[in-house]
This record gives structure tokens, sequence and C-alpha cells, in this order.
């Protein structure tokens, strides 16, 4: 507690963090406010006692009421200065991210043409070479994949998240995102158990971005679970709502990160041992898309023991 | 010689790379192509070689893409040709500009393979 006391009001290294000036510095001007206050106060006290004279009470009261107006709007201009900061950023990944796109967009389109048959016949490919080919193409969707979350949680933050809510079969998703997580699945030898309760109602949300959620959330089940692991997919309805649970025995979440997990850049201590792809968006962007179709995302998790995941989704009113 | 049989399809794009994979795919797939690097040279290109359908990149030199749109729509012989938008710009209002000025299909670069590209031309071609 009190080191962390200590901690708050250490405005040299908390300046030297946000790598700004001590005058342009929040932290700092509002300690040397404070400080100002107080000093002001004694010394209007003592000026009242030691002058007969008004005048002087109400001089020495102007003067620190001016000092600790400009203080203030110091404060504001600082305060001003990180929001601007925060803007500019936002700005960077977008102009970063959109030209980056063109490149990586313009691999993927050229190693399409070289994995086209017209051309593979031609080229006459060892199955080494194949492999390689394949590495690039991999690394190349993983860099698109990246790029296309950051410019997604730009979106987000600067609220225009594009989302087509429209009536969805939940189900379907589901065997759709396994079917294209099967080479993770196989490689890692999970055995992932989908139970989907017959006739479920539609739903009503935005289908690429329950996609995104599905995906994230069944990927990082397979990812987090060992080697021959287990996953177990649910999909049921409570008559109001499709509840889908996702469940793993793997690593897990050490108890005192859990109120961090939905933020963004996440990673997780004991993840990062077991994986250093990623860059922790997907949770919070999964919890942004889920919320914005009116749902809800949660979860449990113990560390060594695994974690479940679950969303809950309102069913559509109207059935078809 | 032009084959009368192949349908024609202008490439304007001014990446080249980007523009190569799909020149090639297009002709794999048995159309004619020509390409543009900038938005006059695109103009020019639809008038002398008259495509069944083109092409168009939003981030352009010269002309941009929406300008080139709104000269294609305006001109009486030129406004039933089919355009495909393909750019990296996936915000809402840009498509909606797209659409408005006329686009058959916007289709945002990084979403899409080759083979999404060929499926879209074909489908606009019908």
């Amino acid at each position: 507690m009190f080191w962390k006391f200590l901690d708050d009001v250490n405005f040299i290294a908390r300046c030297k963090k946000y790598n700004i000036g001590l005058w342009q510095c929040p932290n700092f001007l509002f300690l040397a406010m404070g400080f100002l206050t107080v000093v002001a106060m004694f010394g209007t006290y003592f000026a009242s006692k030691s002058f007969d004279d008004e005048t002087v009470t109400i001089v020495s009261v102007t003067i620190v009421a001016a000092i600790i107006l400009t203080i203030g709007s110091l404060i504001i201009r600082g305060v001003e200065r990180i929001a601007e900061a925060n803007v500019m950023k936002n700005e960077f990944i977008s102009i970063v991210s959109h030209q980056l796109c063109g490149p990586l967009s313009a691999i993927k389109w050229n190693m399409e043409v070289l994995e086209n048959d017209e051309f593979s016949d031609h080229l006459k490919l060892t199955s080494k070479q194949e492999v390689f080919l394949k590495n690039i193409k991999d690394a190349n969707d993983k860099m698109l994949k990246l790029v296309g979350q950051l410019l997604e949680v730009n979106r987000i933050d600067e609220g225009r998240a594009i989302l087509k809510s429209e009536n969805i079969d939940l189900g379907e998703i589901v065997d759709q995102t396994i079917a294209e997580l099967n080479e993770l699945i196989l490689e890692k030898e999970i055995e992932v158990k989908r139970r989907i309760a017959p006739d479920l109602p539609l739903v009503f949300a935005d289908a690429a971005g329950m996609k995104t959620v599905i995906k994230s959330l069944v990927s990082n089940a397979v990812k987090y679970s060992r080697q021959k692991g287990k996953v177990e997919v649910d999909l049921k309805s409570t008559g109001r709502k499709i509840i889908f649970t996702v469940k793993d025995w793997g690593v897990g979440i050490p108890r005192y990160q859990h109120r961090k997990v939905f933020e963004k850049f996440f990673r997780s201590a004991n993840e990062a041992r077991y994986r250093t792809d990623g860059i922790g968006l997907g949770l919070y962007l999964a919890r942004s898309i889920v919320e914005n179709s009116g749902g809800k995302l949660w979860f449990e998790s113990e560390a060594g023991k695994g974690s479940t995941f679950f969303i809950s989704i309102p069913i559509a009113q109207k059935q078809f | 010689m032009s084959n009368p049989e192949k349908k024609k399809i202008l490439v304007i794009e001014d990446d080249r790379s980007l523009q190569n994979a799909l020149l090639e795919i297009i002709s794999q797939e048995g159309f004619e192509s020509e390409s543009a690097l900038d938005g006059e040279e695109g103009i020019a290109k639809i008038k002398t070689f008259k495509p069944d359908l083109i092409l168009l990149d939003i981030i352009l030199p010269k002309k941009d893409g929406f300008e080139v749109l709104e000269e294609i729509k305006k001109d009486e012989t030129l406004k039933n040709i089919p355009v495909l938008i393909l750019t990296n710009l996936e915000e809402v209002d840009n498509v909606q500009k797209a659409l408005d000025l006329g686009a058959t299909n916007y289709m945002v670069k990084s979403d899409f393979s080759l083979k999404d590209v060929v499926e879209k031309i074909r489908a606009a071609m019908k």
C-alpha cells in the first residue's frame, strides 16, 4: 500500500514513462498545484495576521488564484497532449496498417498465381520447395491477420466498427470454424468433442464478426491445450439465449490476471511461455464484437487446469 | 488482333505486383486484358480498348478511382460497363460512395483471394 503510494507520487518516473517534460506532465503539475495551494493558504493566513491592511490579503489571494489558474491551464494542456498523442497513435496505426495491406495482398495474390495449376506444372517444385512456399504463404496470412486485427481495433476504438446484424445459425458457424481449424487440430492431435443441440433457433448478430469470435476462442483452446489434449465445444439454448461454450484442459490463466484478460494487448504470463506469436488482441476484439451484438462473453479459468469461455447471444425475435 | 470471342477486362491499378498477378489470372481464365497505372491512363484506355468490365483501384495517381468512376458513369457510351472496385480502403463511407457512384461491386484486396475476384468478375458479366 505504502509502496504503491510512493510509486504514485514518484512523478519523475511517471513523466519519464510518458516521455514528456515536467511542465507538461499532469502528475507533476498536480502535485505542484497542491503544494502551492497549501503554501498560499499559510501565506495568506500569516499575511492577514501580520498586516492590518485588507488590501494585502486581497492582493495575496488574487495572486495565488492567478497562479493556481495558470497551473490548472497547464494541467489541462498536459492532458490534452496525452489525448492528442492517443489520436495520433490511432492514426499512425491506421496509416501503417493500410500501407502494409498493399504489399501483403500483393504477396498473397502472387503466391496464389504460383500455386495455380498452370504454373505449378511448369515449376516442378520438389516436395521440400513446396514446404518452403507454404511457409511463406502461412507467414503472410499471419501478417494479414495481424494487420486486420489492428485495423479492427482502431475502428472499434473510434466507434467505426462495421457490424451487419442478421439472422444467423451459430451451429453452422461452429462447424465451419472447426473445419477451418482442422490443420491446427491435427497438428496438436487434439480430440475436439462437439455437442450442438438439435433445432437451435437463429440468433440476430453479425455473421463475419461471430465467426471471428468463435474461431478465436476455439483456436485459443486448441493452442493452449497440451499435445493430444481434449477440447469440448458446446452449443445449447436456454429459451431466450444461445449459450456457446468452449472448454479446454490446457495451461489456463492465473487468477491474478483474470481481470486483464479482455484488455488490449494482454498476454497471459504463462501463455508467453507456450506461444510467442499473437499480440493479445483476439479476446479484446471478441468481447467488443459480442457486446455490439447484444451478447456477453465471460470465462472461468485456473492456471494449470484449463479454461472455459462462454458466449451468450439473444435469440432472434423473428425466426426466418 | 483481338479475339472477338474473348471478353475484355481493363485493370486500373498502380501497384505493379498486384497488377501482374491480376493480369496473369485473368488471362489464365480466358479473358483478354489491358492495364493502366493511373486514373488518366485508365480513362484513355477505356475509350480505346472498350472493355466489357473494369477492375478499378481507388488510390491512384493523377485521377483517383472515384473520379474515374464518376467519368465513366457520366458518359452515355461507357456507363453500362460494370466496374468492380478493388481497394484496401474498407471504411463504410468509401464503400457507400463507390456504390452510390454506380460501382457493381466493392472488394477489399486483403479479404479476397484471386479466385474470389474471378468469381465476382464472372458474376458481374452475366
